[in-house]
């Protein structure tokens, strides 16, 4: 008797789980984002936890974190669910091996430009001289971008102290022949400075040419150009670009950063529907930097900033959502 | 209950408002000025300039000796100018030449800088109560905001480089002298005054005959906690591009390079103790001519 009453309970138990997940698959579960503690993927995030509540009527949580402890969890525990941005080139063996054994999916890769490193000018410097496409054509011109502490030089921005871009950004200088060419290398000293630097020569219409990085509210708000910096050179980059004191550099382009959302197989699972979402948004550095400069000229919190972004970009995530989910997100807002 | 859990704070977008207007505000400011600030700021660029010229382009035993030198004329102890002579020689072994004389002249121009400005501050500052009582709050102000607070709108007028730190530094640094020059002329005894007084001599006399002198131990106390903070800022100014010891510590924070920090952390450490034994030990010689001439 009290076995057969057991036995029923475990099948009611059974066919109530089975419900369940036959509820998830059409509907949403409870799923966790991660939210990386840089602007462009603090917004992302925001911009999933709504577009995912709203539209595909998840119970969407974030959870702050970094890329190395990020990735970790979600491949150890299966926690957080997604991570919106991630920086794969980091993570690269250990993601390809998670891949291999399921526990893990590619969805889209979110950055379509992808992370963009390189010596970049402002637009107006760039517009009043034209011919100015390559390094070794800006360094041709030291009076267009005069060093701060002696105008008869002119300056290269480098990377702040310590970052693996100053070592990148030096070797290079090397191969240009920056120093024959009448040109000092600026240590900028820390990320504030660099930015600080930017700012004061746009302010004043001032040249200024340097190593930056993309998508940064920096480039949103201060229009620049990059200039060409070349192909990639994988193996001169490993063995000489990226090392200190390597002794003939040759010149060297950056590769392409790759950033791509990944999701965690139970994510795939629990928000079957919204796995269309994730598989196609993907938005260009231009779109993110402005956002970002938005951001930061308006002092916004990456909420604000995300409601900003569905309020007024609607062609942009018009096209990565379902016409259902277009619909409950705009009668959200 | 809620206005009891949470504070009554300005309305947000208010706030948001605020912020944004006094930030364009100043934007718009350096926009409009920034060249004019930049040239008021052009003679100490270039002191600035030529000092570190004067000691990267001078050959290392010229400059090692007259560090030597100085060290001996000031305290006239062996053991001070023994323990400066091996301390430089051990920063130049070990590579740190170049950005020991970097720092060395930053910490030099602003030390000065901080005597031209502070002395006559502090002078004012004892002739005054109300005066005392205006700047000594402007002062605690100094040396408590956190530097990076006041560097962004200064790299925003001024660039990077050595003349913003050079700004940072003495604001940090200015301080002690201004309130040790306050102190030491305000601590002169009354009846000197007035001895001073006596044989009819004008209030510039006095100042310059009697107090100053009078006061000269508790200045170069001041002077000496100058030059310690301005060293202890090497760090910070590194961070807006000032070359020197501060750098390569800043590299190694960045990539966990141990050895790199410590050697270079010494290397501030050595320079700060030079400059600080040899200014003590120069503030006690005039202090204990002042007591023989008080005494005898």
């Amino acid at each position: 008797m009290l076995k057969k009453r057991y036995l029923a309970g475990a099948v009611a138990v059974a066919g109530l789980m089975a419900g369940q997940n036959a509820v998830a698959a059409e509907e949403c579960g409870d799923i966790t984002i991660a939210s990386m503690n840089w602007a462009s993927a603090e917004l992302i995030a925001e911009i999933d936890k709504m577009i995912l509540s709203e539209g595909y009527g998840c119970n969407a949580e974030l959870i702050a974190g970094d890329t190395m402890p990020t990735f970790t969890s979600m491949n150890e525990k299966g926690e957080p669910d997604l991570a919106p941005e991630l920086w794969v080139n980091a993570v690269r063996e250990p993601l390809d091996a998670a891949v291999a054994e399921g526990e893990m999916i590619i969805a889209a890769e979110i950055l379509s430009d992808g992370g963009e490193e390189g010596w970049w000018i402002p637009k107006y410097v760039a517009d009043a001289n034209p011919d100015i496409k390559t390094p070794a054509d800006a360094l041709a011109r030291p009076d267009l971008f005069p060093a701060p502490e002696d105008d008869s030089l002119g300056a290269v921005h480098n990377c702040p102290s310590g970052w693996n871009c100053q070592i990148t950004t030096g070797n290079l200088f090397k191969a240009y022949g920056g120093e024959e060419k009448g040109f000092e290398l600026v240590d900028t000293g820390s990320s504030a400075g660099l930015d600080g630097s930017i700012a004061k020569a746009y302010e004043r219409e001032e040249g200024w040419l340097g190593y930056y990085w993309s998508p940064t509210a920096i480039l949103g708000r201060y229009e620049m150009v990059k200039l060409d910096m070349g192909e990639h050179d994988k193996e001169q980059w490993d063995t000489c670009t990226a090392v200190l004191d390597c002794a003939d550099p040759q010149v060297n382009g950056w590769a392409k950063s790759e950033v791509f959302s990944v999701v965690t197989d139970d994510f795939a699972e629990k928000a079957g529907v919204a796995m269309d979402y994730i598989s196609t948004r993907s938005w260009e550095n231009t779109t993110v930097n402005t956002l970002l400069a938005w951001m930061s000229d308006n002092q916004a919190t990456g909420e604000e900033a995300a409601l900003h972004f569905l309020e007024n970009y609607e062609d942009v995530w018009g096209a990565w959502v379902s016409e259902d989910a277009m619909a409950s997100v705009k009668a959200a807002l | 209950m809620e206005w009891l859990t949470e504070f009554p704070a300005m309305d947000k977008t208010a706030l948001r408002e605020l912020k944004k207007a006094i930030d364009g505000g100043f934007r718009a400011w350096t926009r409009e000025h920034g060249d004019t600030v930049e040239a008021i700021f052009e003679p100490i660029k270039q002191m600035l300039i030529w000092s570190e010229k004067f000691l990267l382009n001078t050959p290392w035993p010229i400059i090692l000796g007259g560090i030597v030198l100085i060290a001996w004329f000031a305290s006239r102890s062996w053991k001070i100018t023994l323990m400066t002579l091996i301390t430089m020689v051990l920063i130049g072994y070990f590579d740190m030449w170049d950005n020991t004389m970097r720092t060395i002249s930053i910490m030099l121009v602003s030390t000065f800088v901080s005597i031209v400005l502070g002395l006559p501050i502090g002078i004012a500052m004892s002739k005054s109560d109300k005066l005392q009582s205006l700047v000594t709050p402007v002062l605690d102000v100094m040396q408590t905001m956190p530097g990076f607070v006041y560097l962004i709108p200064v790299v925003m007028l001024l660039g990077i480089g050595k003349v913003p730190g050079l700004l940072a530094v003495v604001i940090y640094a200015i301080p002690p002298i201004i309130r040790l020059t306050n102190l030491g002329i305000r601590m002169v005894d009354k009846e000197v005054l007035e001895a001073a007084d006596a044989f009819g001599s004008s209030p510039w006399q006095r100042l310059k005959n009697v107090q100053i002198p009078l006061a000269m131990p508790t200045i170069m106390a001041g002077i000496n906690q100058t030059i310690m903070m301005a060293l202890a800022l090497v760090v910070i100014a590194s961070m807006i591009g000032v070359k020197g010891l501060g750098q390569p510590v800043l590299q190694a924070i960045a990539n966990q390079y141990f050895t790199l920090g410590m050697f270079n952390g010494l290397a501030i450490v050595g320079v700060a103790i030079i400059f600080d034994r040899v200014s003590q030990a120069y503030g006690k010689r005039l202090q204990s001519h002042s007591e023989t001439v008080h005494g005898k």
